[in-house]
């Protein structure tokens, strides 16, 4: 897949991006995630903010925001999670089975619609990259990233918004 | 864990009754959905508890959070439209008629829940008229502080800007702030927040040519909603216009007002003389 | 009364829950998974009454759809209505210019695409909860 890099915004080699602390905090992070939930994955589906460690084996998707602000918007969950989340999103329009392919869909469309609200709240004009999943999501630079941890029907789930790696 | 088939029929009719809204068969888990968070609120572990509670000793806020929990209404902007057409297409150039051109036109949105009418009426009036601002002042009340709080702020979240609101309003009178939304400061300037209870004697307020009293009656008994309709008629001017809840009517309730059909809605005035 | 709705989003996923609720509420479905399939259908003869458009698909997005749509007169009559994640409001301020009829953000619930479907008088029952 490709990505739009031209935003139409000419920086000055002098401007330094801005700091995603400045732009962003975990509450609204938080928020947004919770709004996506409870509209899509359904209105009684709390996400209690407690951080807990990931299983082994995990999925990620992510989408990319080009803009003032550069970075990645990651969710990550276990494999297992992943097909739980589809078929919760799917609901009744769920297929009698689910493919591997449903699933990385529906993660990276969770990705999309999480992306597009924090690309909302950070300084624009910036493009939204189509979403992208794997069991590896690009690295990012701790020191600037945030990020929320929470327990799905129990089970670990994190939303990260992170700038690129140097 | 379903709900049993007699309590979904109990809520079922409280609804329709109430709101006129039909709750499908296979909703049970609807209801189990939005009804489990009031549930919790009384100490109850489940849905069916709590219905019975209620049933057992029906109580008006109970009931009115209910029917509130489950129809929505007020939480879309221009759900069930008709009486805001009304408002630009009738009552308006009526009262624009009527009025000189210094007077204020005064309107009271009761019960205005978290905002989302008052600054619709808001909106329609700043788009149909240029000096709505210095020419309109909206009076919005609620029973509840919360409400009356948010009313006054004018934010409203991504969910809820998502809910009936047309994109040409949302962008024409709302800005972004944050991951919500929040409603132009001329608008903000038109509308006047305060708590008001109606059940009990009225704040000094208006008089009111307009009055949106929608989906309020409906919880209360016949004595109250008498009593209701006798303390707004003495807030309106004599030539008023009063639009009520779909499911509502002063008909059989007090004979003192005249029903005017506008279009696929009814607006009610105050009899001369009564 | 049929109404008929072509529902473009390069979701699957997306495509079912929209379709879904566009069959709720009586309407006829088809989908298409970017813009030129979904212009695809139009040239085939399938016109809708309603086209439900995302805006970050592959190959042809929704914002050149509606631009293809506005330019062909044969194709005056489609309400327009994007569902979408992109929420700025200059981008929805694009998409209204460029000829979309309505706007509804991700995510949604069922009730805000009724509410909508209201507002376009495109609601073809009375659509209980």
């Amino acid at each position: 897949m490709t990505h739009p890099t031209d935003t139409g915004v000419r920086r000055r080699a002098s401007d330094r991006p801005p700091a995603l602390a400045d732009l962003l905090g975990e509450a609204t992070v938080l928020e947004i995630t919770e709004q996506a939930w409870t509209a899509l994955v359904g209105e009684d589906e709390v996400l209690v903010p407690l951080p807990a460690p990931l299983p082994a084996v995990t999925r990620s998707s992510w989408v990319e925001i080009v803009g003032p602000w550069t970075g990645t918007v990651v969710l990550t969950c276990g494999a297992d999670t992943a097909v739980e989340l589809t078929g919760a999103l799917l609901r009744e329009h769920a297929p009698a089975v689910l493919e591997d392919e449903d699933v990385d869909d529906a993660l990276g469309e969770l990705a999309n619609v999480v992306g597009g609200n924090v690309k909302a709240v950070l300084p624009g004009p910036s493009v939204l990259g189509l979403p992208e999943v794997g069991t590896t999501p690009p690295a990012g630079r701790e020191a600037n990233t945030c990020r929320v941890a929470v327990l799905w029907r129990g089970q670990p789930l994190t939303v990260s918004v992170q700038s690129p790696a140097v | 864990m379903t709900l049993t088939a007699t309590r979904f029929d109990w809520v079922r009719q409280l609804v329709h009754r109430e709101s006129a809204i039909v709750l499908a068969p296979g909703k049970e888990y609807l209801v189990e959905a939005r009804l489990l968070p009031l549930a919790r609120k009384m100490g109850l572990s489940d849905v069916d508890q709590f219905v019975d509670t209620v049933r057992s000793r029906p109580r008006p806020d109970d009931t009115r959070s209910i029917v509130e929990a489950l129809t929505t209404n007020e939480t879309s902007w221009f759900r069930d439209g008709d009486p805001f057409t009304a408002l630009t297409s009738t009552v308006l150039p009526a009262l624009q008629a009527a009025r000189g051109p210094a007077e204020r036109l005064q309107i009271w949105s009761a019960a205005c829940s978290s905002g989302q009418e008052p600054y619709t009426i808001a909106m329609l009036l700043e788009d149909a008229m240029p000096s709505a601002a210095s020419r309109v002042s909206i009076t919005a009340t609620d029973i509840s502080r919360e409400m009356v709080e948010r009313t006054r702020a004018g934010r409203f979240s991504q969910l809820e800007v998502n809910r009936g609101l047309p994109a040409p309003m949302l962008v024409r009178h709302l800005q972004r702030a944050g991951s919500e939304w929040e409603v132009a400061p001329n608008l903000r300037r038109m509308v006047t927040a305060r708590e008001c209870n109606l059940a009990a004697p009225l704040p000094r307020m208006g008089p009111f040519d307009v009055v949106y009293l929608r989906n309020v009656l409906i919880y209360f008994d016949l004595p109250t909603k008498q009593a209701i309709l006798r303390r707004v008629r003495e807030l309106m001017r004599p030539d008023g216009w009063l639009f009520l809840g779909a499911a509502e009517t002063t008909l059989g309730v007090d004979d003192s007002w005249s029903r005017v059909v506008l279009g696929r809605t009814s607006a009610y005035r105050p009899l001369k003389g009564a | 009364m049929t109404v008929r709705a072509l529902v473009i989003d390069d979701s699957r996923a997306m495509r079912r829950i929209v379709t879904g609720t566009l069959e709720g509420f009586g309407y006829e479905t088809r989908q298409a998974g970017n813009g030129q399939e979904a212009l695809d259908v139009l040239r085939e003869g399938w016109l809708p009454d309603l086209c439900t458009i995302d805006w970050n698909m592959p190959v042809m997005d929704g914002l050149q759809f509606v631009n293809a749509v506005r330019a062909n007169p044969a194709w005056r009559t489609l309400t327009l209505m994007m569902v979408t994640s992109e929420s700025e409001h200059g981008q929805i301020v694009r998409a209204l210019a460029a000829g979309a009829h309505e706007y509804v953000i991700k995510p949604f619930t069922a009730d805000a695409i009724r509410d909508k479907l209201a507002l376009l008088g495109l609601l073809p029952q009375e659509a209980s909860l």
